[in-house]
């Protein structure tokens, strides 16, 4: 890509040479033929000059590509020169008789310049003159708009892509749109003739030219659906597939997932992933009772009856701290419920601004002094319903007591830092990246009485971020709503992207203010973002900067462009997260399995990386695969009484949850994306254990109930033909079930993990009796039922495993565990 | 929302690969001559409760005094002033290391105090980044990553207890957790490893395991080399970089109390014994506790208690280790509170703080910067760093000059995320 540092470059050596102009396309001469624009406009991407079409005189119109040969001399070489696609604008003129090339506007990065190139012998062509041209629209562009929409129209931290964007649809909308609201808090400075220019300007330059998109996205090879299938289920139900859903995707195809996929999101493990993934986001689980047992009860104080179940030190019965727990938690999950009651109705995302109820089961509302008969059983903690409380104007999240604590404010701070989280979780914009930079604070006078009204640095953010935190009046410190006396005057008033909050609205301001941003493209564009982040593991790539290379941009027009098509189809669904889902499901970028093509690499560097398995993912797949959870041996696996404190993946204190780079949303509230020295141990430790737990779980169960070796038994070695088919069919069988891996029997893999077999067994049964014991290890033994823990040698029949006399169940230990510690296990 | 850095899309060949080959030798052999330790008290204290004590006299604005204590109470020791205990509030036991009299009687000998710091904002998120990494703006490392990246192939070069400790893909933070925990990491293939008797006694016996191990290795290389997709290629070329890391548990093991000690003590104990048994080179500690808003006597002088009995906890350890020429411990806050009580008699964000330094190199019994009697910091003369109207405003990207500069920064990664601001001789 030319850079605007390489622009420059070009013409600091063109002014060096005494040929550089600079000049209003308005006011040149016309050289020829009319300036290009969109699939015609010829571009410069050192150190290629692209000019789609070029009229030759005489002979007609062809596409040129020039390569600068030597930037001493200003010399391009013709790298090809093809037939001109039918329909392109001409770009430029070539006149046999004087071999004169003339284009009058070629894009250099940011920049434009109208070139003149003199052909010499050879085919070679020398730059002869340069003009830097300044497009109608293109000065308004960069002193209005480029600040947050990037130079480049590709956006940033604040502003959105102009690409495809939501208005480039026609002239008269984008006109309109900027005229209207455009720039943002200061919409009267570009109106009439800049509205009209900019959007020109906007449609030709940004839009319109060749994305390389399609190129980019048609190498990556894809998942199969069955595979594809596979990952959806333990990703968003922890479960595999049952065999009807793969036969209706065998049978159906791509509607046949979706309809699967619909079905998986009914089912309840759906919507706990589904709190993972918004929790990550707003970290309101932070008052879980993980977090102190009174975590969200602290924060009801003004609810007489927050504390109901405490009777009192002396009267508290055995249940007081379940009691306690259940209904701190009932209380800390409501936004992440009413996400939830939001996604199961099939209503739009906006309502989780601009609901106006919150979601209480009957501990919940017990606390909050509702009505607990609405509930069929108010003591079923999962019973969630939408109850409006009493003098409460509820908006959704924002109205919540949970986010309004997690986001707190100040005296001093009079809501900005609430605004500043509504701008970046709801809005994707990242207020303190405005402008680039925040101003120096030794820099910036703040001498003035209002400066974050009088002071242009200050009123550049504040002009944004306070009409969203005066919104917030009415919703004091501890986060209720208590109607302010007043409200500062020296700072901007209630309102959003420039309107002011009516007066005589019958709404709250904050109620206003939720209608008003699901109304912007960018809610839907932060909701895509956080449900492709939950999804993927990792965030859609940023716009490039200055600085990124062809790649970086090409991957990221790409992948935008992508998800720009998702975005619209998710809008035109009445924003329904499950049409997200599926669309994002079934992208190529959650699919990505390959590259058709090694040399689109360079583009494809960041996409379709497997995610590390948060700890709370890797546990429900342990579960979902063994049948079990990974806590301990399973002789005591059903008379554990405290579960959860010991589950080694969801505890935190004496297990690895938060070694494992899982999050408490307190403290530690972002997840480790890549495993360290401590994570790979307990990595290892789980699949030592695992196999331990579940080989000879396995081979105690039934063969037609075994999940994982119903081919073979504890008999079969590797003696006979029949056995090693078995043994081999039996680990084909594995990498399928465990690693969701299709290998033919004669595959290097299925032998590979054969040979591992084959070493531990034979070896091992030659150790039997000398240096290791016949039985197994203890922990591994089986010696109580799973499910009620009773002894399995009981009545006269001894239905224990215990003894290993082949090596059999060790080898397949050492096979499981070497499943179990592999990149394709314990990534997604 | 946290954008991804950019560093990470240039990975391919491992957590340190992105960076110059000059970063990553340190670690290919050396041993740190140098440890750092950052003590973050979450939430904001209030500097005026502790090291820069201002009194009750009455605000001109009439918003009332600074402090609910007198100031013919406070006290100082060597060239430091320290806070009395508000009234009304019962102050920890003198025979408690975090009562402000016996810790600053153990300590100020070795106490480098820097008041009147602008941290140029009261918003927590922003604060927390200023104040451990200099920049305002998302992008940069925290210091105690920074001084673990040229060490990042230690398997636990930088410990994090939370807090701000982005990392910027330099290193890989790790969490800890308790004592038992890291027994079962250290002999992941024991059946019972907290047994010393039965250790030795595995899942597997040792010439299974060990072909198991090899056969996972070379499976790993097999995926890697055939992988199409880049990014895919370079997470297992981590994980394998990782894997074969060797991570000794069992000396970090040998070096930590019988029974770790919970809260910020635990992670003291945990971050001395890795640097003790060479695991680590750099650890954040974090302590919430004291974003008080109400009842902010009672609450803060709590805070301020827990905070620096845990910073006595760590001294001790390290002097145990025989480390106190070795680590450096910088304490600080996400911003400091208002030199005002609000209704609710608590206190709000307020953008001056204060920071504090003690241990290898930092020369104790040394107060530099100031503030005046409403809390508002004073401007420095560059050279003397006494207050000079005409000086400058010591501001998180000044302190981060200084700290990476004391630290010895290589100058390839300072470069990274460069600080352009006056050298101040703030740690020297």
């Amino acid at each position: 890509m030319l850079t605007i540092s390489t622009s420059t470059r070009l013409a600091q050596r063109l002014a060096a040479l005494g040929i550089l102009l600079v000049v209003f396309a308005g006011l040149l001469t016309p050289v020829g033929a009319r300036a290009a624009s969109g699939a015609s406009l010829p571009t410069f991407v050192h150190p290629v000059l692209q000019i789609p079409r070029v009229d030759v005189e005489g002979y007609g119109a062809i596409s040129l590509s020039l390569v600068l040969q030597d930037e001493a001399s200003l010399r391009f070489a013709i790298a090809s020169a093809v037939p001109a696609t039918a329909g392109l604008e001409p770009g430029a003129t070539f006149t046999l008789g004087d071999g004169l090339l003339v284009i009058p506007t070629v894009k250099a990065g940011t920049a434009f310049h109208a070139l003149r190139l003199q052909r010499l012998p050879g085919d070679v062509f020398q730059l002869l003159a340069a003009e830097e041209v300044v497009l109608p629209g293109q000065l308004d562009y960069t002193t209005q708009c480029a600040g947050c929409h990037g130079a480049d129209g590709l956006g940033g931290a604040v502003g959105v892509s102009l690409k495809n964007c939501v208005n480039c649809t026609s002239l008269a909308s984008l006109e309109s749109k900027i005229a209207g609201t455009m720039p943002l808090g200061n919409p009267a400075a570009c109106t009439g003739t800049c509205a009209s220019t900019v959007a020109a300007y906007v449609l030709d330059v940004f839009n319109g030219t060749s994305s390389g998109g399609g190129t980019a996205m048609a190498a990556i090879e894809v998942l199969p659906l069955e595979a594809t299938l596979r990952s959806a289920a333990l990703q968003l139900v922890s479960r595999l597939p049952t065999a009807l859903e793969q036969a209706r995707v065998a049978n159906e195809g791509e509607t046949g997932i979706r309809g699967v996929l619909d079905g998986m999101m009914t089912e309840p493990a759906f919507y706990s992933r589904l709190s993972e993934i918004f929790n990550d986001w707003l970290l309101t689980n932070r008052y879980l009772s993980t977090n102190g047992g009174e975590a969200a009860i602290q924060l009801m104080r003004r609810y007489p009856n927050a504390r109901w179940y405490d009777p009192g030190v002396a009267n508290r019965g055995s249940d007081y701290v379940t009691l306690r727990n259940t209904t701190n938690d009932s209380v800390a999950r409501e936004p992440l419920e009413l996400i939830n009651h939001v996604v199961r109705n099939d209503l739009p995302m906006t309502q989780m601004l601009t609901a106006d109820y919150v979601m209480l089961n009957g501990y919940s509302a017990k606390s909050y002094g509702a009505d607990t008969s609405i509930f069929t059983n108010e003591w079923d903690a999962t019973e969630f319903r939408p109850v409006r409380l009493t003098g409460v104007p509820h908006a959704g999240i924002l109205s919540s007591l949970m986010f309004l604590n997690r986001y707190p404010t100040s005296a001093t701070n009079r809501n900005r830092a609430r605004s500043r989280v509504v701008y970046d979780l709801f809005l994707d914009v990242d207020i303190l990246a405005l402008d680039g930079a925040r101003p120096d604070g030794t820099a910036v006078d703040i001498s003035s009485p209002a400066p974050t009204l009088e002071n242009a640095d200050c009123v550049k953010c504040h002009s944004l971020l306070d009409p969203v935190a005066s919104s917030f009046q009415n919703w004091n410190l501890a986060g209720n709503f208590v109607r302010a006396r007043s409200w500062y005057t020296d700072m901007f008033q209630a309102g959003f992207n420039g309107t002011a909050f009516p007066g005589t609205s019958m709404q709250e301001p904050l109620q206003w203010l939720s209608q008003r941003i699901v109304q912007d493209a960018r809610f839907d564009a932060a909701i895509v973002r956080l449900v492709y982040t939950g999804l993927m593991g990792q965030e859609p790539l940023d716009a490039p900067g200055p600085d990124a290379t062809a790649a970086e941009t090409e991957a990221w027009l790409a992948e935008s462009a992508h998800l720009d098509e998702i975005q619209a189809r998710y809008v035109a669904a009445n924003r329904t997260l499950k049409t997200l889902v599926k669309e994002l499901v079934l992208s190529p970028y959650w699919r990505a399995d390959g590259l058709s093509d090694p040399a689109q690499g360079v583009v494809h560097a960041a996409t379709g990386p497997a995610r590390l398995l948060t700890p709370e993912m890797l546990h429900r797949k342990l579960n979902a695969l063994f049948g079990f959870e990974w806590r301990g041996t399973l002789n005591s696996y059903a008379t554990s009484r405290n579960v959860l404190a010991s589950a080694r993946l969801l505890d935190s204190r004496q297990y690895y949850q938060q070694i494992y780079g899982g999050i408490d949303s307190f403290t530690i509230t972002v997840r480790l994306g890549d495993p360290n020295g401590l994570m790979v141990l307990v990595q290892e430790r789980m699949a030592n254990e695992m196999a331990c737990y579940a080989v000879p779980n396995d081979f105690l169960a039934q063969k037609t109930g075994r999940r994982l070796f119903a081919g073979v038994d504890i008999t079969t070695q590797l003696n006979t033909a029949q056995e090693r088919a078995a043994v081999r069919a039996t680990i084909q069988h594995l990498h399928a079930y465990l690693l969701g891996e299709t290998l033919a029997l004669d595959s290097p893999e299925i032998e590979a993990t054969y040979q591992l077999f084959a070493a531990v067994q034979v070896e091992g049964r030659k150790r039997v009796g000398v240096s290791e014991l016949t039985t197994l290890p203890a922990l591994c033994q089986r010696n109580n039922d799973l499910l009620t823990g009773a002894s399995l040698n009981s009545g006269g029949v001894d239905g224990r495993l215990r003894n290993d006399p082949n090596y059999t169940i060790r080898a397949w230990m050492a096979v499981v565990a070497y499943l179990l510690s592999d990149y394709r296990f314990l990534y997604a | 929302m946290e954008r991804r850095h950019f560093l990470r899309l240039l990975t391919g060949i491992g957590i340190a690969g992105v960076l110059p080959m000059s970063l990553v030798r340190p670690a290919l052999g050396a041993t740190p001559s140098r440890f750092l330790i950052t003590v973050s008290a979450s939430g904001g204290w209030d500097p005026t409760a502790l090291v820069d004590p201002k009194g009750n006299a009455l605000r001109a604005d009439g918003l009332g005094p600074v402090n609910n204590y007198p100031a013919s109470q406070i006290k100082s020791i060597g060239r430091l002033r320290y806070a009395a205990y508000p009234d009304g509030v019962t102050p920890p036991g003198t025979d408690s290391p975090g009562h402000l009299d016996t810790f600053f009687a153990k300590h100020y000998t070795r106490l480098r105090v820097i008041n009147g710091v602008d941290t140029q904002t009261n918003g927590h998120e922003t604060g927390q980044r200023f104040v451990w990494s200099g920049k305002l703006e998302e992008g940069y490392p925290s210091v105690a990553a920074l001084a673990a990246a040229p060490y990042a192939s230690q398997p636990m070069a930088f410990i994090s207890n939370g807090g701000y400790d982005f990392t910027a893909a330099l290193v890989a933070p790790v969490r800890t957790a308790a004592a038992s925990t890291f027994t079962a990491l250290a002999y992941p293939n024991s059946l019972t490893p907290s047994d010393p008797a039965l250790r030795s006694v595995g899942f597997f016996s040792s010439p299974t395991y060990t072909a198991v191990q090899a056969a996972r290795e070379q499976r790993l290389t097999r995926l890697r080399v055939s992988e199409a997709l880049p990014e895919r290629a370079a997470q297992m070329a981590r994980l394998q970089t990782v894997r074969d890391s060797d991570v000794p548990l069992e000396a970090l093991l040998s070096h930590l109390p019988a029974t770790v000690s919970a809260g910020l003590k635990g992670q003291a104990e945990i971050a001395v014994a890795a640097f003790a048994s060479g695991l680590a080179v750099s650890a954040g500690l974090n302590l919430g506790g004291f974003d008080t808003h109400g009842d902010h006597d009672e609450d803060q002088t709590a805070a301020l208690t827990a905070l620096l009995e845990g910073v006595d906890h760590l001294w001790t350890q390290i002097e145990q280790r025989g480390l106190q020429d070795k680590v450096t411990v910088v304490i600080g806050s996400d911003f400091g509170r208002t030199p005002f009580y609000n209704t609710a008699d608590g206190k709000d964000h307020w953008n001056i703080t204060s920071v504090l330094a003690m241990g290898a190199g930092i020369t104790g019994n040394t107060l530099i910067g100031a503030t005046d009697a409403n809390f508002e910091a004073l401007k420095l003369n560059a050279s003397t760093l006494e207050p000079h109207s005409a000086g400058l405003l010591v501001t998180p990207k000044h302190i981060h000059r200084a700290l990476r500069d004391f630290l010895g920064v290589p100058a390839e990664l300072d470069a990274l995320f460069p600080l352009p601001v006056e050298k101040l001789a703030l740690f020297a």
